[in-house]
């Protein structure tokens, strides 16, 4: 009846049909989760053999008619609660219902305007995320213009890991690898950036990316990501690749401490090396300021050449011509097996190795260039 | 006069003709708490448990067939003593402890007394008895909402020290005791279930009481994802830990988790955005002035993740939730369940 009323009960409403994409994957059938290689626990000793297993504390071989006695014990309980009806009633006193929660439900459907009823498991909300690409398509479309090459090196299905140079002082290079690979690629695949702690924890804007998307880069996050077999961006290079000064550009910095490499080897996903060529000179930023940092509570404050002379305008992007390029994706896995990665300098040295893959890109596709605006 | 009303050995009905009357003996700490009554009911239909014992400083006025119960105060100094007497008498084999507060309180001392040396006392009792097994209630925040937690917290991360939080540090502290107790006693099987937020229809906690308010604090920028976990299926997961033996740390949550702002949007709740500095001086001075029962720390699980992973809960437990994050709101809500899954407790899957 109540539903009635209130027609456009969020509630009510049937789950829109971008729901399936969104819904975290253990509302899926549980047969699916129950393969042995999904999530792994990360102690801090890390696995020096590939043991594709849930930790040390189940024993597989005992598991059949363990799941038989768990199941036998659930029935159990289940049907305790109907005996406790028998003997106590119904659970006690319901709170009760207020004028104020009339007012509340009348409301909802106000509040619950431009966004979903689920996020999938990394907070990814579909609404939020269509009303945003639509500006990132005018971004990626008009602005700059982006043009892509080799998107095909993306695997059709299953886990790969993107690894992009950074740069830009706003995070737009992660929104347009997305977009691209949504876009261009023939299985139009949903990317999943690693975003940095400082853009993450940024107010609204960490909040933002993260519906639409962006998950926190941390190991553990990443391994999740990659063992439901996802398509995951990182950019090695952190904040010092975002904040890398006009001068340094297409200069990569450190590939952080080869987290990523320890990643692919781990999770047997190949890396494909990408580079983003135009990103580098959307913000020039001529110097950085440390000492406000404390107050503004960000790292520095960029000085650019219309920022912040021009205010909120000087945070307009300057609209270069980008391009995005795929290459061959690496089999490091395959190589060297995944107790290489507990090998430091051997990861070390293929952090390297990809770090000089996209540099060779970079600067490949800096020599073809002509001109930054146009291409 | 409290025994008086326990009738000792009587074969119900109820209990089911398949399985003979059981020979275990169950004792339950916090007793008057909301998991503690609701588990005890429970076990007062169950037919594996010949009797159970209810110890509460405050009785559960409830018609009980075969539960006693024990006024003893987990704070006394004796209590230990009391405690261990009564397991050896009665013959206890397992205990579920739900003597924790569910809310902060500003009798920090009191508190410390009975979560971390009342725990202290059933412990001792507990090895001076040997019992067979433990089961310990504990919360996903022990975890902490910290802006370096991965999106889902397994069980096996190390537990932060929470400098603001006297709250959270007797509730780690606890935890610390149970896994040097169980490292000290192998012959016990220690169970900790780390619940979520807890909602439901009939229960009370700070956390109802924060999310029945018509208007909600939120901090201008931060949108976390929170997690919860539905009342009907928080007594399940006792009852599943409690009738069978896991020893380990479960963390015990709903399927699905949701922004704060879609959680205040589908109850009808109004958001009142403040600047972070602001809402913490706001909500210290609410807090000292009594008027609010949440501490300005925890305006930290509105801005950072604390989100636990419930998977080896499903996996080694066999704990199934009936409801998801959005049910669990719907039954907050008091509407009709439309997307509860019955279904869910049904294993048999490899």
């Amino acid at each position: 009846m109540a539903s009635k009323i209130l027609g456009d009960d969020p509630f009510a409403a049937p789950p829109p049909p971008s729901d399936t994409e969104s819904r975290p994957p253990e509302l899926d059938p549980p047969a699916k989760k129950a393969a042995p290689k999904r999530i792994r626990k990360r102690t801090p000793p890390s696995v020096s053999v590939p043991a594709r297993n849930y930790g040390p504390s189940i024993d597989t071989s005992r598991r059949p008619d363990r799941l038989a006695e768990i199941d036998q014990l659930c029935r159990e309980v289940r049907e305790l609660d109907g005996r406790v009806q028998e003997r106590f009633g119904a659970l006690s006193a319901r709170r009760e219902f207020t004028p104020l929660d009339l007012l509340a439900r009348l409301y909802r459907p106000l509040a619950m305007r431009e966004r979903s009823q689920t996020v999938d498991e990394f907070g990814r909300d579909p609404e939020v995320a269509a009303r945003v690409d639509r500006l990132i398509d005018f971004l990626y479309r008009r602005y700059f213009r982006v043009s892509t090459e080799g998107v095909g090196h993306i695997p059709a299905e299953g886990r790969a890991l993107i690894v992009a140079n950074h740069s830009g002082t706003l995070p737009y290079d992660g929104a347009m690898v997305m977009h691209a690979v949504r876009n261009e690629h023939d299985a139009h695949r949903e990317v999943r950036p690693l975003v940095e702690d400082f853009v993450f924890h940024f107010p609204y804007l960490g909040t933002l990316m993260n519906r639409i998307g962006g998950v926190r880069a941390c190991p553990e996050n990443a391994i999740r990501l990659l063992d439901q077999d996802q398509l995951v961006a990182v950019f090695p290079e952190g904040l010092k690749g975002i904040g890398k000064l006009f001068a340094q550009r297409y200069q990569l910095q450190r590939f952080g401490r080869g987290g990523f490499i320890k990643l692919a080897l781990e999770t047997d996903a190949p890396i494909i090396p990408t580079a983003i060529v135009g990103a580098e000179e959307i913000h020039p930023l001529l110097t950085k300021i440390t000492w406000l940092s404390k107050t503004f509570g960000i790292p520095y404050l960029p000085i650019t050449p219309t920022f912040p002379w021009l205010g909120p305008l000087g945070l307009l992007p300057l609209p270069s011509k980008w391009f995005v390029l795929f290459g061959e994706p690496l089999y490091f896995n395959a190589e060297y097996g995944a107790e290489a990665a507990n090998d430091r300098i051997l990861v070390n040295r293929l952090a390297e190795q990809v770090r000089q893959r996209i540099q060779e890109m970079i600067d490949h596709q800096l020599a073809r260039r002509r001109s930054v605006l146009f291409g | 006069m409290s025994k008086a009303s326990s009738k000792r050995h009587r074969p119900t009905e109820l209990a089911k003709q398949s399985a003979p009357t059981g020979e275990r003996v169950a004792a339950l700490t916090g007793a008057y708490s909301f998991l503690g009554r609701e588990v005890l009911k429970r076990l007062d239909v169950d037919h594996r448990f010949a009797r159970v014992l209810a110890i509460d400083v405050r009785k559960p006025n409830l018609p009980f067939q075969k539960t006693q119960f024990h006024k003893i105060d987990l704070t006394v100094p004796t209590a230990d003593g009391d405690l261990a007497a009564l397991f050896a008498r009665e013959g206890v084999t397992d205990v579920l402890h739900a003597a924790f507060l569910s809310a902060p309180t500003h009798n920090l001392a009191w508190a410390h007394e009975l979560e971390v040396i009342g725990t202290l006392h059933l412990l001792n009792a507990i090895g001076e008895a040997k019992v067979d097994q433990l089961v310990a209630l504990s919360a996903t925040a022990v975890y902490g909402a910290h802006p370096h937690n991965p999106n889902f917290i397994s069980e096996g991360q190390e537990l932060r020290n929470h400098p603001s939080s006297q709250y959270l540090r007797d509730k780690v502290e606890v935890e610390r005791q149970l896994h040097r107790f169980s490292k000290e006693n192998p012959g016990t099987a220690v169970t900790i279930l780390r619940m979520a937020a807890i909602l439901g229809p009939t229960i009370d906690s700070f956390v109802t009481r924060f999310f029945s308010r018509p208007v909600c604090p939120l901090l201008m920028g931060y949108d976390p994802l929170l997690q919860f976990v539905h009342e009907g299926d928080a007594i399940d997961a006792c009852l599943i830990a409690l009738l069978g033996r896991h020893p380990g740390v479960f963390n015990i949550v709903a399927e699905g988790v949701l922004p704060y702002t879609t959680v205040l949007a589908l109850l009808g709740r109004v958001p009142v955005p403040m600047p972070s500095f602001l809402a913490y001086r706001l909500s210290r001075a609410l807090w000292m002035t009594q008027v609010f029962d949440s501490p300005p720390n925890f305006l930290d699980f509105l801005r950072f993740l604390c989100v636990a992973d419930g998977t080896k809960a499903r996996r080694e437990l066999g704990f199934r939730p009936r409801y998801d994050i959005q049910a669990t709101l719907r039954d907050f809500l008091r509407l009709p369940p439309a997307q509860v899954r019955e279904t869910a407790m049904a294993v048999g899957r490899g």
